[in-house]
């Protein structure tokens, strides 16, 4: 939601990133204040993966240009781990797998670092498990996902269900999920969105990463932007990502590098 | 990030100081009057004597084995020294009569030889060299019938039962360094459970190298007799040297019909410097006959330590109904190499067996696992399963798997499954996003990974295996 | 242990004797090479179980036997062999007791590729022969390579797909005899091509194949290579394959052990970056058969994806031996390996040795392997039997499906179907 004279948690400005060698983003401009959902859509390759793991401080991705700036503090100095204590959380397209760790033992360190970070106290296990049942209720998941390994033999939809039980966990400024909805049935799509929509507040902003509108029927955008050839080449509201769903990308991409009409054209004419 | 994993990886050995202590060590070299000096000054029996010198005329004609995967020089024999202990009064009433430089450098170890000490409820024996130099809560357990302590004292206290058994599970000319051992094995523990008594609290002995020159040749004897049961813990480390000391133990473990022992090692003995010098060379064989019905005999170990590992514990499942079990963790960095796995052996009908090996090798190192599987015609109904994983970090090290898989019996089942794992740049990052540096993410994959071992370990022994495990492959110098 | 080597030396002589008798070839670089096999030939012994690649497998009964090179060819017409022929196979080459008879194989012209006997061979081959079968340390390669004539030659030109499979017939058809098939296959950037190896027997004494093959693939070629091994009952069979496999290539093989006392066969495979193979075979054994297959894949470079079934069904007292290595060399990362070996011994002395191997220098790999041994699960059994099936049939099918699984990944509908049935009557007479 758009609240006037909100603060603004993240600036990116002339983001140039590159992998071996390669250059994907291409000046990149993006503003987002708190309170805010921003939609990133575009065809594949356009560079919307990239840019979330940029911003989340990937080793494989070079920034060999611009700034980012969280709450007006340089976001690429940092390491991820000091990203992340910093409020910034990456929700994987494909969340990783790690065998032999159980997902209680990996969520309680994950929670108690950060909250370290912020000056507040620690919960021991019992505390914890108490808090953690109480958010995953949000999600709708049995408690057996606590005993399981991180991830290890869970399905697409619990995958992202458990990534969105750690955004509530930590609680982060900015919480940037990448093609969450990807390999979601409608059940899943459905409490996916309904935990991001609760976790979403006057004091953090989102940004969803997504090729396909699906999820802005159940997470409403205040800006959807059209990504191409690494750079955003059009903003606009909600509404946008409808016109992309029955326009397709071509579109936007076409105008923005001033090609011909296509021959779809001529045939209407 | 191969850097910061590197850097997790390369932390020094905390065990390898010298005790300056006044020892009794043998001159060097190796012939029938070393054996006979070596049973003199244990005062033996004749008969103890003509088993050592049988197994030395054995040993003449045997040649080291070359088919493990480790390489190493040719081991001169002749320059090891086969006997040395800390010179000390010949019979010591109680622990305060222990040397205090012996008692501050276990101390330091964290092993307790005060009964009142905090580790309270594991009897401790101490070996430092080639002698046994304490047994700890001896006469309690004499109360319920169990006797434990040095196996010099077994010789003269219980020679009937040390030559019942001795040599009956790992016959003297069974290899190499058997029969290298069964001719100078110089003391160690011994251990022997009545009859339907379960063993009231841990058993643990724990050995420490310290000259340099010496090698150690300890020979360990446990009994379980019908439905007694035992849980047995052992420990090892040594100072750092720039040479290699051997290491050549034999362990003989027979439990009786439902009888159960629990056999669980951290061995730490020093693995060298990260350029490969120096390290012991640790070549062990330890068997376990599970001869009675429903008998049970359980390997757990963490192999850490040791330039060189050559060891297969192993069951040989004759009772009916007997199971065999093999836990190991065995982690290499440097230029370690590991050579360890386990056999097993059935002979009975219905036996089972299981396998779970964890290979991580860091470093230059190489890691190998080797097991037998072996059904024998006659072990109708037999059961085998056994897990193989490698976890590897940086790519100058190497992970193997060798499973011999020998089946004479269709009525039997094996299986067996492997698979590597890794430490890599998306597990770090997954974490890192997560708000969790690259040292807790370490620790935590591994031992996730080691899981199925560790939860096998006594609770001491597992907090002080995972710790060994942090200490080894990270930055927190414990 | 003296003894030994004595008697291991003659045994190699007297496979040598008739090596001298060999006429020289015109081509110098075919006299050199068979005089370095003869040489090592001279400095190896025969294995013995105390060598670890022999350790499960027993040849003193070949050892004990004497053979001789073929003396007279037999003068075979094409109605004997008919039985054997592939429908699909335009081109047949058929060896008699090693030596090709151009009367009774079949050279599709059309089909854009150089079919030829290897003594005929000349120059492509020089740059190959011998040179990817080691036999260097391998006493029964360099027995072959020392008797180097006849042979198969197949160049499958650039980017030329060949159409149908080539079919490569060996038959035995005389007791005492050694024989050396060989088989090079030149496989160019971009072609692709199906070959059959196919070892009969029209006899029933022992008689002794010691077969080498070597296949080049090329970049990005393709190559289904199919063997079937269904030699004599009292035959042996040793055979070493070695494939090398240039970036990008693909090779696929169905490796089927049906025939032969003792059997053995050796395949090496060499992967380079981007490469992929899948190794499957088959032993189907009985009696008192021996069949041993050993494997390596060997992944030198990154990028590989290789895969490999095993299976063995051991009836009577037969033995099966497998040993499958594989290894993944420093470098070759992002190797994606997965090998498996399944055996279901179907009486109580069958015997399986098996051993699944990996070795691995490299960190970002993924690599499984697993082994069963067992025999058919009751549970599986018990269903069938409730839908009607008696026990017999029951196991009958079951067991064939366990075979069966390797087959069907023959790319051959007759050959399928034959080997199928061969399955079905082998399963059906053990039960």
């Amino acid at each position: 939601m758009i609240y006037p004279g909100s603060k603004t948690i993240l600036e990116v400005r002339g983001l140039c990133a590159s992998v071996s060698g390669t250059e994907i983003l291409k000046g990149l401009d993006l503003t987002v204040k708190s309170g805010e959902v921003h939609a990133i859509m575009g065809p594949n390759g356009s560079g919307k993966s990239t840019f979330s793991k940029v911003l989340a401080g990937h080793s494989a991705y070079q920034v060999t240009a611009g700034s980012v700036l969280l709450e007006g503090k340089n976001l690429l100095d940092l390491p991820p781990e000091e990203r992340a204590r910093a409020g910034v959380f990456l929700a994987f397209q494909y969340p990783i797998e790690i065998p032999g760790v159980a997902n209680s033992q990996f969520l309680r360190l994950t929670y108690n670092t950060v909250q370290t970070q912020r000056g507040k106290e620690e919960l021991d296990p019992l505390e914890f498990d108490d808090f953690v049942r109480e958010k995953m209720k949000l999600l709708e998941m049995s408690p057996d996902f606590l005993d399981r390994s991180v991830n290890e033999g869970f399905s697409g939809g619990e995958k992202k269900r458990n990534e969105i039980l750690q955004m509530a966990l930590l609680e982060p400024r900015l919480a940037i999920l990448d093609e969450t909805d990807s390999g979601l049935d409608i059940d899943a799509l459905r409490i996916v969105s309904q935990g991001v929509n609760k976790l979403a507040n006057k004091d953090n902003a989102m940004v969803l990463v997504t090729h396909y509108q699906r999820l802005l029927n159940y997470i409403v955008p205040d800006f959807v932007h059209v990504m191409d050839d690494g750079r955003i080449v059009k903003t606009g509201g909600k509404e946008l990502a409808l016109e992309l769903e029955a326009r397709g990308y071509d579109w936007v991409g076409a105008k923005h590098r001033g090609a011909a009409p296509k021959v779809v054209a001529k045939v209407a004419a | 990030m191969s850097a910061v994993l590197q850097n997790l990886v390369n932390q020094p050995y905390k065990h390898g100081f010298v005790t300056d202590i006044e020892s009794d060590v043998a001159p060097k070299g190796l012939s029938e009057d070393t054996i006979r000096m070596i049973s003199a000054k244990k005062n033996e029996p004749e008969w103890l004597l003509e088993f050592r010198l049988k197994a030395y005329q054995q040993w003449l004609k045997m040649t080291e084995p070359t088919w493990p995967n480790v390489k190493y020089p040719k081991i001169d024999f002749q320059a090891i020294s086969y006997y040395a202990a800390p010179k000390q009064k010949p019979k010591l009433k109680s622990m305060d009569e222990v040397d205090p430089e012996l008692l501050r450098t276990f101390e330091k170890l964290g092993v307790p030889m005060h009964e009142r000490a905090v580790l309270a409820g594991v009897a401790v024996d101490v070996i430092f060299d080639s002698v046994s130099v304490a047994t700890t809560y001896k006469h309690k357990l004499a109360e319920v019938g169990i006797i434990f302590g040095s196996f010099s004292e077994a010789v003269h206290e219980h020679p009937e039962l040390v030559k019942k058994y001795l040599g009956t599970v790992v016959p003297v000319g069974d290899n190499y360094y058997a029969a290298l051992n069964s001719a100078v094995f110089t003391d160690g523990s011994f251990c022997f459970i009545p009859k339907g008594v379960k063993c009231p609290m841990d058993l643990s002995t724990y050995f420490r190298i310290n000259t340099q020159e010496s090698g150690q040749f300890e020979r360990t004897l446990i009994i379980a007799e019908e439905g007694a049961s035992v849980s047995y813990l052992e420990g090892c480390t040594a100072p750092r040297f720039d040479t290699n000391q051997l290491h050549a133990a034999v362990v003989e473990l027979i439990a009786l019909d439902n009888a159960d022992i629990k056999y669980s090692t951290v061995q730490n003995w020093y693995a060298g410097d990260e350029n490969g010098i120096g390290g012991i060379f640790n070549f062990v064989t330890k068997r376990g006959l599970a001869k009675g019905v429903n008998s049970r005999i359980s390997w757990t170990q963490v192999e850490t330590g040791s330039a060189i590992t050559w060891k297969y514990p192993s069951v040989v499942l004759q009772g009916e109904n007997s199971v065999g079990e093999f836990y190991s963790v065995a982690v290499t960095n440097h230029h370690q190499q590991a050579d360890t796995g386990t056999k097993m052996i059935h002979l009975g009908k219905n036996t089972r067996s299981t396998i779970v090996s964890k290979g991580i090798s860091a470093g230059h190192s190489n890691n190998s696992y080797r097991g037998l599987v072996k059904i024998a015609p006659t072990a109708a109904g037999a059961r085998n399963y056994s897990q193989c994983d490698s976890m590897l970090i940086g790519d100058q090290s190497g992970a193997h798997t060798f499973p011999y898989i020998q089946v004479r019996n269709n009525s039997a089942k094996v299986e067996h499954e492997a698979s590597t794992s890794k430490i890599g740049e998306d597990q770090l990052f997954y974490f890192a996003q997560r708000g969790i540096d690259a040292e807790a993410a370490v620790s935590m994959i591994i031992n996730g990974f080691c899981k199925d071992v560790f939860q096998q370990l006594p609770l001491e022994f597992a907090v002080e295996a995972s710790n060994l495990l942090s200490f080894k492959l990270e930055g927190s110098i414990g | 242990m003296s003894a030994v080597t004595p008697v291991t030396a003659t045994y190699l002589e007297s496979l040598l004797a008739g090596q001298a008798q060999l006429a020289a070839s015109p081509l110098a670089w075919l006299n050199t090479l068979r005089a370095a096999a003869v040489e090592r030939v001279g400095v190896l012994t025969v294995p013995t179980l105390r060598d670890e690649d022999w350790r499960f497998t027993d040849i003193s009964l070949l050892t004990k036997m004497s053979f001789h090179p073929l003396r007279t060819a037999i003068n075979l017409q094409a109605a004997d062999i008919e039985r054997f022929h592939i429908a699909e196979a335009a081109t047949r080459l058929v060896f008699v007791d090693g030596v090709f008879a151009p009367q009774l194989s079949n050279i599709d012209i059309n089909s854009g590729v150089l079919v030829s006997n290897l003594a005929a061979g000349g120059a492509a081959c020089a740059a190959h022969l011998g040179r990817h079968a080691e036999f260097h340390n391998n006493v029964f390669a360099a027995l072959n390579t020392a008797f180097l004539h006849d042979g198969a030659l197949i160049v499958v030109p650039r980017n030329i797909s060949v159409a149908t499979p080539i079919h490569l017939l060996f038959i035995a058809t005389q007791k005492d005899v050694a024989s050396y098939p060989r088989c090079l296959l030149l496989a160019e950037s971009g072609s692709a091509v199906t070959l059959i190896e196919d070892y009969v027997a029209l006899q029933e004494e022992a008689y002794f194949t010691n077969a080498v093959t070597e296949i080049v693939l090329a970049d990005s070629a393709r190559v289904n290579h199919v063997r079937v091994q269904r030699e004599g009952a009292q035959g042996f069979h040793i055979a070493n394959c070695a494939v090398s496999l240039a970036r990008t290539s693909n090779y696929q093989s169905v490796s089927v052990a049906l025939g032969a006392r003792i059997s053995r066969y050796n395949l090496n495979v060499q992967m380079a970056e981007g490469a992929e193979c899948a190794v499957d075979g088959l032993a189907l054994i009985s009696e008192r058969q021996l069949a041993d297959t050993h494997t390596c894949i060997d992944h030198a470079q990154p990028h590989g994806v290789s895969r490999q079934l095993h299976k063995c069904i051991v009836g009577g007292s037969a033995h099966a031996v497998f040993n499958g290595k594989i290894m993944v060399r420093q470098g070759a990362q992002h190797t994606d390996s997965q090998q498996s070996s399944r055996t279901l011994l179907l009486t109580g002395r069958a015997q399986i040795d098996t051993k699944p191997q990996l070795e691995i220098f490299a960190d970002d790999v993924k690599c499984t392997h697993g082994a069963t041994v067992g025999q058919l699960d009751s549970e599986e059994v018990f269903y069938l039997q409730s839908r009607g099936l008696s026990d017999t049939a029951a196991r009958n099918m079951l067991t064939y499906a366990f075979g069966a699984e390797i087959i069907d990944r023959i790319p051959i509908t007759s050959l399928k179907q034959q080997l199928e049935q061969t399955v079905l009557e082998q399963t059906a007479s053990q039960l």
